[in-house]
């Protein structure tokens, strides 16, 4: 994909991204039915999920990429493991902010040490961890290593974690949408509401990933050319 | 197979001998264990609360204090010397070198905690009636994942300008199984539950271990070469 066609698709995933998130909003507050057991606390559901979704997406990208980077050592793999980062990190704290503005009015406490939120926490110092190991590091190479390691790391203590802390305790409510045996009968404007809630911050995600994927490239490249000022090579972006 | 086991073995012997000439790292994790109980004993107030009660988790959070102060210095002693350039250039497998690492603060974190819990049983005059066996086996393996985490960590702690007040940034969040693990098998066994109870915890810390020890020893190349 050449700057120009990276450029147009930032464009456009920003734009629709944000258009979507605008309709999710006018949908959250002013169309969608108020739900009669938990009120209107439960609009919060259309947001705090579909965060949740892109905030696992980004760590999913880390891990792999991470991976694969320490393997093939690809420039391009360790760009797109910091951009997954940097996206799933702003996505984590937009669903440890929603979490417990949700559960102060259904727990009756801003925080419970309940396992998804728990697991929300860490996983944000991980990401916090792989910035500060990546940016404290005198040898930026050995940085990129360093960081993909702690990727690798935190995506196997991950399932470790979860099962943890879900064994010390549980009081999150159960997945009542896309549990099968659910008696909970999701009327159509709140499944389709919850759907343009996910599409919405899938393609916010997209458009941060790729635009922080592209300043990596853009960045790489000048640092390339810095060093070789008569040279004509050129990296992929 | 047993010249690979004397590569390890010569590198904790090595890292042993070092540390029973010198003495650093048991003295510094020895004394923050003993005024780690003197400072504990003085914050809890013994009318709201029966030190007993929560002596297992204080034992828990003092070895995991403790081993971050100590094995936070594990590649100290080579980044300053130089040495690890000379370790580099011999022949011996990186995953061996890690390993010889994890098994010498293997044994310096398992006196350690033998320590902590003679410390903490005497100040807090907590009482053990249960298996022995399976307590070793809950510290054991806790110690060993701990310590198999912490040299991955420390060694790239070294080189970052945080030095070793990184390493805990980078190593508690990803400690959660091994606390909730460790911590509730002993507190049950301090109570007086029956083995039955902890034996799932076991079961989890052993694989905790087990997969970063394999994971640290298959990583650790990304972390030390140049």
């Amino acid at each position: 994909m050449s700057h120009k066609q990276t450029r147009w698709a930032i464009g456009i995933l920003g734009t629709l991204g944000v258009a979507t998130m605008i309709v999710l909003h006018w949908m959250v507050f002013f169309w969608v039915p108020t739900e009669s057991t938990m009120g209107i606390v439960q609009r919060i559901f259309y947001i705090h999920p579909a965060a949740w979704w892109v905030a696992f997406l980004g760590f999913g990208i880390v891990g792999l990429c991470s991976a694969v980077y320490l393997w093939l050592g690809d420039e391009r793999l360790d760009r797109a493991a910091v951009a997954g980062a940097e996206a799933g990190m702003v996505f984590t704290t937009i669903g440890l902010i929603t979490g417990p503005l949700w559960g102060q009015v259904a727990w009756g406490t801003w925080w419970e040490w309940e396992p998804r939120l728990t697991l929300a926490l860490i996983l944000w110092f991980i990401y916090l961890g792989y910035f500060l190991v990546r940016r404290t590091t005198a040898n930026p190479e050995q940085g990129k290593r360093f960081a993909a390691v702690v990727g690798v790391i935190g995506v196997l203590d991950i399932p470790l974690i979860h099962v943890s802390v879900t064994w010390l305790r549980s009081l999150h409510p159960e997945a009542v949408i896309l549990n099968p045996e659910s008696p909970m009968n999701l009327e159509r404007s709140m499944g389709l509401t919850f759907g343009v809630g996910f599409l919405a911050f899938t393609l916010i995600f997209a458009c941060l990933f790729l635009a922080s994927y592209t300043v990596a490239g853009y960045e790489y490249e000048l640092k390339l050319r810095d060093a070789n000022p008569g040279g004509t090579q050129r990296a992929e972006a | 197979m047993r010249a690979y086991v004397a590569l390890v073995w010569a590198v904790a012997r090595k890292d042993l001998l070092v540390e029973f000439r010198t003495y650093e790292r048991l003295t510094a994790m020895g004394a923050f264990t003993v005024l780690v109980g003197v400072l504990f004993n003085f914050s809890i107030d013994s009318a709201v609360v029966r030190p007993q009660d929560i002596g297992a988790a204080l034992i828990w959070m003092t070895i995991i204090f403790g081993g971050i102060l100590g094995m936070g210095r594990t590649f100290r002693l080579e980044e300053e010397d130089g040495a690890l350039a000379g370790i580099l250039q011999s022949p011996i497998p990186l995953d061996a070198l890690f390993l010889g690492k994890v098994l010498g603060n293997f044994v310096l974190l398992s006196m350690m905690a033998a320590l902590v819990f003679f410390v903490f049983g005497l100040f807090f005059s907590l009482s053990f009636s249960g298996n022995p066996v399976v307590l070793v086996a809950i510290v054991g393996f806790g110690v060993l994942g701990f310590v198999s985490l912490t040299t991955l960590f420390s060694a790239m702690a070294t080189r970052s300008s945080m030095g070793e007040s990184l390493l805990p940034v980078l190593v508690f969040p990803l400690l959660v199984p091994l606390v909730v693990y460790g911590a509730t098998a002993t507190q049950r066994l301090f109570a007086g539950r029956p083995v039955v109870e902890v034996s799932g915890n076991v079961r989890m810390l052993a694989a905790f271990a087990v997969l970063f020890t394999v994971a640290g020893a298959w990583l650790f190349r990304f972390v030390i070469e140049e």
